[in-house]
């Protein structure tokens, strides 16, 4: 136990260290790339930021995915989730008027397609990975099957409202910080919250017990009278919340307010990835997503540094990372640990 | 066959016993066994014959049948009540499906093909207790290998298209293989790593149709390489699509039959599947048999790109397939990991796509509709339970009525309810687009919607909560005819349904309670 604890802290430490050493020299070669402090700056902030936009949807869907696999759910279908939220953002922003009112029905929306899956796969006791399948092709279906009955388009819908930004003034005269958290959405500080406070209900509180209990030896918990059933539903549900919401930053949160076909673009995968890389916790969650939101946007920064050029003919493989690093770590770089009733339903011994 | 026995009994014991069904099973069994006696004699080829024919007669075999149908029921009558929401006439777009999918069946045939591949694949691997959920990215090495080797050596008719296709397999073989080992020797989970490696493989595929293999030219844009010489080329067999492909489909189904329950390694790996420590105590190696599974699952799926891309394509095209590998998963969940099951499926589902066409021609519904048919009928597969359940429950319901036979009014009451509770939750949901009324008259007739469906439920199981619920549904509908006051929605036939389902509710409510024999507490 004492040894395990001291791998678990070493494994904490070690990988935002190696981050930190990795991004640092890649600063340095982009500082002797363009040898300019001024453009320097302004591309470091622009670098931030797009890292913390496209690394805030990849953290709350892969949070999304920690609460339901630590209750013992896999939830694969957080693509499908995370398209619903987008879709129905976009719709009752369009109908409504207000992005606001869009980003609860992007919740909901996501909530009561977990619920589905929750039904199928704690209720049912039906296959995991079969429900969420069924999840994703059912989403991915029905969003463009909207699309196309409500705005009678057929890639991308019309544009809504956007979720106002928040813009910080006092932090404008900072070189790189003042560019790169100039106008980032609410979303993104909430993502950070939502870290902190999923950490607290997950270790802190009762219900953080019960739902890991749940999903590392539920018969225990069934021992103690508590529902074992109950707790891996909220699991599950929460995880669509969270998913949900990581659909409405991408519609609604930055970049054009619309909603486009399959516009997740495999990120509830990627977000799968950064829940098993970080580890099923929520900080080794938050590094990993921060990790392979940087890594996507390092595809697009290349493109503004002139002598780089070149790497962009190789974007597939900077693309290919997370993928590559999850399978990587399974293999034994790393050890990962699953919570250990994962994708075992549970059955009551007396039912029978 | 002991796992056959075990289903068996198993399903005795949970199966409701009414009169007619025990009867006509016992029957079927005794024929059955007479079947099986009396071929014990026969020479061999009759003899399997008849007990092929003996096990025809059997629930276990009916079984997932039934319940795969069951369950593209259930999807279609979802798939209907979407479409009626979304404002086209489901009837219309189903009978345009229809006969536009059998006006062309080569095209059925032709989108069935890479299906039931990609299907036997995942089915193949689920035998031995694993999932491969990665056969997207086989796919493309499959494809890719085919394409490279189909314009870059020059052989002969004939040699060609067989090279061709057995280096689309191996390539999958290979890009299978490697979760195996990773699963069999670290425990890397299956799900994870063959999903990760199968957008590794989507991309790195991208990579070299867009980088090192692009076809040298003016298209500059397009990401695809050179098109494959003709003597790679599968020959088109019927009609203008169906290749040749679908023939080495059909081998496959016949090979991967034949290896799972005739070959010892067919035995291994379902032995592994069914239970890995008991396998492994009876001289299994568990290990060697997840590794050489997920092999042949990729080789599958590998050949199932080959022979898309030799028979259709005749070249990579960068994001060629339109999910064929998540598909495959759908086709084994439908064809119950039977291979032969897989191949209806694919057919299934080859028919839906070749149809999706046609609907979208005659009734103007999108294409889209067919995934979403395609993800509900997983969905239900998924849940064999709710199927179980709903048959039990309409069952017991229909043991009611025939209980009640003197009295029927409670029954009858009770089914009106169901009726008009579930027509409330459809009507509620077509009032979901009068936009225009402001929020409180949408979120009401949500909540109309839901409420109207948790009653039918309740009410299905016989609860008498159900009736309050429905009570309070019919409340909601005063509220909402009072909001949509004098703004043009067809307020008078609000009333009248809330009307009928207050008095429908408050009628049951005093029958269970006066009847003195509550039914609460459900089933």
């Amino acid at each position: 136990m004492e040894s395990s604890m001291k791998r678990s802290l070493r494994r904490d430490v070690v990988m935002p260290v190696v981050l930190l050493a990795i991004i640092t020299i890649l600063l340095k070669l982009t500082y002797d790339a363009v040898d300019d402090v001024e453009t320097f700056y302004s591309l470091t902030g622009w670098l931030l930021e797009a890292t913390l936009q496209s690394a805030t949807p990849l953290i709350l869907a892969a949070l999304g995915g920690m609460f339901s696999e630590k209750s013992g759910v896999v939830n694969i279908g957080l693509e499908g989730m995370m398209l619903i939220g987008a879709f129905a953002a976009v719709a009752a922003t369009y109908f409504l008027y207000d992005p606001w009112i869009g980003l609860l029905a992007a919740v909901l929306a996501g909530g009561v397609l977990a619920a589905v899956h929750a039904i199928i796969c704690v209720k049912m006791k039906g296959n995991h990975i079969v429900s969420g399948t069924g999840i994703i092709l059912f989403a991915a279906g029905f969003t463009t099957l909207m699309l196309e009955v409500i705005w009678d388009r057929k890639g991308i819908s019309e544009q809504v409202t956007a979720l106002p930004t928040v813009s910080m003034p006092f932090l404008r005269d900072i070189p790189i910080i003042g560019v790169a958290f100039d106008n980032l959405s609410p979303i993104v500080y909430l993502t950070f919250v939502l870290v902190i406070v999923s950490w607290y209900v997950m270790y802190r509180t009762p219900f953080g017990l019960r739902l890991r209990a749940a999903g590392e030896d539920p018969s225990t918990l069934d021992a103690a009278g508590i529902s074992v059933e109950k707790y891996r539903f909220f699991g599950v549900v929460i995880s669509g919340l969270l998913a949900g919401l990581g659909g409405a930053y991408i519609s609604i949160g930055f970049g054009l307010p619309a909603f486009g076909k399959q516009m997740t673009a495999g990120r509830g995968f990627i977000a799968l990835a950064a829940l098993i890389f970080g580890n099923w916790s929520p900080l080794g969650l938050l590094i990993a997503g921060l990790f392979f939101g940087f890594l996507d946007t390092l595809q697009y920064f290349v493109g503004f540094v002139p002598a780089w050029g070149w790497v962009q003919s190789y974007s597939q493989f900077l693309q290919m990372m997370p993928f590559v690093l999850v399978v990587l770590a399974l293999a034994g770089i790393r050890k990962s640990v699953p919570p250990k009733a994962i994708a075992v339903p549970y059955e009551k011994e007396a039912k029978a | 066959m002991s796992e056959d026995n075990l289903q068996d009994i198993g399903d005795q014991s949970d199966e409701p016993q009414t009169g007619l069904v025990s009867k006509i099973r016992a029957n079927l069994e005794r024929i059955r066994i007479n079947l099986v006696d009396s071929a014990e004699d026969a020479p061999g080829l009759i003899k399997s014959i008849v007990l092929t024919t003996a096990k025809l007669l059997t629930w276990t075999f009916w079984k997932p049948v039934v319940w795969a149908l069951f369950s593209v029921i259930l999807a279609v009558i979802t798939s209907a009540v979407i479409m009626e929401i979304s404002g086209y006439n489901s009837y219309v777009a189903f009978s345009a499906l229809i006969n536009g999918a059998l006006r062309q069946f080569d095209r059925v045939l032709f989108f069935a093909t890479p299906l039931i591949l990609t299907g036997l694949s995942v089915a193949f691997v689920f035998k031995s207790g694993l999932f491969n959920i990665g056969a997207e990215g086989q796919l493309y090495m499959g494809s890719m290998a085919a394409a490279i080797l189909g314009y870059i050596i020059p052989l002969p008719y004939g040699v060609h298209p067989l090279v061709c296709l057995a280096t689309g397999a191996l390539a999958g073989a290979l890009w299978g293989f490697l979760p195996g080992l990773l699963k069999a020797y670290r425990g890397a989970h299956e799900v994870v790593t063959t999903m990760m490696l199968s957008y590794t493989a989507i991309l790195f595929t991208q990579w070299l149709a867009a980088g090192p293999l692009k076809e040298p030219g003016e298209y500059q844009w397009n990401a695809q390489t050179t098109r494959i010489l003709e003597t790679a080329e599968l020959p088109t067999i019927w009609g203008n699509y169906l290749h040749a492909g679908f023939l080495v489909a059909i081998v496959c189904v016949f090979v991967v039959a034949f290896i799972l329950n005739r070959t010892v390694m067919g035995y291994e790996m379902r032995a592994v599947g069914l239970n890995e420590t008991a396998a492994e105590t009876a001289g299994i190696n568990p290990k060697k048999n997840m590794a050489l599974s997920l092999a042949i699952g990729g080789g599958l799926a590998g050949l199932a790109g080959a022979s898309e891309v030799q028979g259709n394509l005749h070249r990579f095209y960068n994001s060629w397939s339109p999910g064929l590998g998540f598909d495959g998963i759908t086709v084994a969940v439908l064809g119950n990991n039977n291979p032969f099951g897989c191949f209806l499926a694919a057919i299934f589902f080859g028919f839906l796509r070749a149809g999706g066409n046609a609907m979208h021609q005659q009734a103007h519904v999108p294409i889209e509709m067919v995934s979403v048919m395609q993800g509900l009928v997983v969905l239900f597969v998924a849940a064999p339970r709710l199927i179980q359940w709903i048959a039990d429950q309409s069952l017991d319901y229909g043991k009611w009525f025939s209980v009640e036979k003197a009295r029927p009014i409670q029954p009858i009451v009770f089914a009106l309810s169901m009726a008009i509770a579930l027509y409330g939750a459809y009507f509620s949901f077509s009032l979901l687009g009068e936009t225009q009324l402001g929020l409180t008259f949408i979120g009401i007739s949500a909540a109309i919607s839901i409420l109207g469906i948790v009653a039918f439920v309740l009410l299905l199981a016989r609860n008498w909560r159900g009736l309050i619920v429905s009570l309070i549904v019919s409340m909601c509908w005063f509220a909402l005819a009072v909001i949509g006051m004098g703004s043009g929605v067809d307020i008078g036939f609000m009333i009248l349904v809330g009307l009928v389902q207050a008095v429908l509710s408050v009628l049951s409510l005093l029958l269970v309670k006066g009847g003195g024999q509550s039914k609460g507490g459900g089933a």
